[in-house]
């Protein structure tokens, strides 16, 4: 992807990485209205609109934040099809019905096409890591809480009133409990195909 | 995937495998598929919680600030659609105004003919009673209260006119319309009913202005029975018979 030639619109990723709000207005102003226009026109409200929206950004957020985001395609065609694939995503679960989406049948060439799958697929694993996580037992998801949010290991330990060694088996071994949850989900499998 | 691959897999993450330790873990990657999944899946949920914890603060904040823009951005769409809306309220505004006043214009010219007022056709022309004789002084007085609706006090004169000359139908006459404008309507219907039942020029004025006392009274039954007995060849004929079009 580095050997691409990142699209003059990535200005739009850096300011939401930024959380510059007058980017984030901008996004608003230009290329949200179609994107309502397009729920409307599709089964959807202005309510549900607006949560395909935010959530869409939240992701791209979470996905610049983690993964450096790179655009190299315009971001009106890339953030229109993240929200449509969520959109439908959203109808398909509501109706419990196989919706087809003709266009994800994909044309992979299209360089919005694949990147806003690959941002889908990310948001779709976040949302399913956070799920796992929430299922992990207390004590290992108070361990990594600690452990990610304060940076030393020997003061996680303090912390938590254990040696060093022991927390630093038990972040591994939390770490692989999720790992597992998530891999046994059917969703994974899912995602990843 | 065992304990011991999780802790090998934390170690690796951390660098702190010796060169030897990488080789092997980096070829077992490429021929354990299984133990290549599990690391990726690992690499892919730590390099997520390290997310997800450690810029939690401004992940919070974008998502805060994302959240008010948004809001902003539909309640303004939706203040749009307001604004669209009050313009239709305001159509319909005109609408109930233009309503309105047809309404308040029908109201008040079904009134007009439905309930009629004693002013309405109460028109009498400036009295000129003066003739030559005795009494021109209190004739005079009587003219000037009368026209200028000071009724008490042309009343007044009235009386002392009649007390002298019992016979004069005119007097009579402007003495009843006197009474009524003074609400005496018992003395100007006994004025009335005498000239009436009489045989005077002023029978027919008499007869309407009964009426009329009727109607001031708001009996618009007995108005029109008495609107009923006027003549055709009456000088009133026709206002009488507008009235009992509005009465009816």
């Amino acid at each position: 992807m580095s050997e691409k030639k990142v699209h003059e619109d990535q200005k739009y990723i850096d300011g939401l990485l930024k959380n510059n709000s007058f980017i984030i207005q901008a996004i608003y102003d230009k290329f949200v209205p179609k994107v309502v226009n397009y729920i409307k026109q599709n089964s959807g409200s202005s309510d549900k609109a607006q949560d395909v929206i935010q959530e869409t950004l939240i992701t791209i957020y979470n996905q610049a934040s983690e993964k450096k985001l790179q655009l190299t395609c315009p971001f009106d065609a890339y953030f229109f099809l993240l929200c449509k694939r969520k959109w439908l995503n959203e109808l398909k679960k509501s109706s419990n019905k196989e919706v087809t989406i003709n266009e994800e049948v994909l044309s992979k060439d299209d360089e919005a096409q694949e990147l806003a799958f690959e941002t889908s697929v990310f948001g779709e694993k976040e949302a399913l890591f956070t799920e796992m996580f929430q299922k992990l037992g207390t004590a290992c998801k108070d361990l990594l809480t600690a452990t990610f949010k304060i940076k030393s290991m020997e003061d996680v330990a303090k912390n938590l009133g254990v040696t060093y060694a022991y927390a630093r088996k038990k972040k591994s071994l939390c770490i692989g409990k999720l790992t597992e949850l998530v891999r046994e989900s059917p969703k994974f499998n899912q995602i990843n195909n | 995937m065992q304990d011991q691959d999780y802790i090998l897999f934390e170690t690796y993450l951390l660098e702190e495998l010796s060169q030897e330790d990488v080789a092997s873990f980096e070829s077992r990657l490429k021929t354990d598929s299984e133990f290549n999944d599990a690391f990726n899946s690992y690499k892919a949920l730590s390099s997520f919680l390290e997310h997800k914890f450690e810029n939690e603060e401004a992940t919070n904040a974008f998502q805060k600030n994302l959240t008010n823009i948004s809001n902003t951005h539909f309640n303004k769409d939706k203040a749009v659609t307001e604004v669209k809306g009050t313009g239709k309220t305001f159509q319909f505004y005109k609408y109930a105004i233009a309503a309105c006043v047809v309404v308040l214009f029908g109201i008040f010219t079904f009134n007009q003919f439905s309930n009629p007022s004693y002013s309405d056709f109460s028109n009498y022309d400036a009295v000129s009673l003066t003739v030559r004789g005795d009494n021109d002084d209190l004739l005079k007085t009587a003219e000037n209260a009368f026209n200028a609706k000071d009724f008490a006090s042309a009343e007044a004169v009235f009386k002392q006119l009649i007390a002298k000359d019992e016979s004069n139908a005119e007097i009579k006459l402007y003495s009843a319309i006197s009474n009524i404008e003074l609400n005496n309507f018992a003395s100007a219907e006994a004025l009335l009913q005498d000239l009436k039942n009489g045989n005077s020029a002023f029978k027919n004025k008499a007869t309407w202005f009964l009426a009329l006392s009727k109607l001031k009274q708001n009996d618009n039954a007995a108005c029109i029975v008495i609107l009923k007995t006027i003549p055709e060849d009456a000088e009133n004929y026709k206002q009488a018979q507008k009235l009992i079009d509005k009465l009816d």
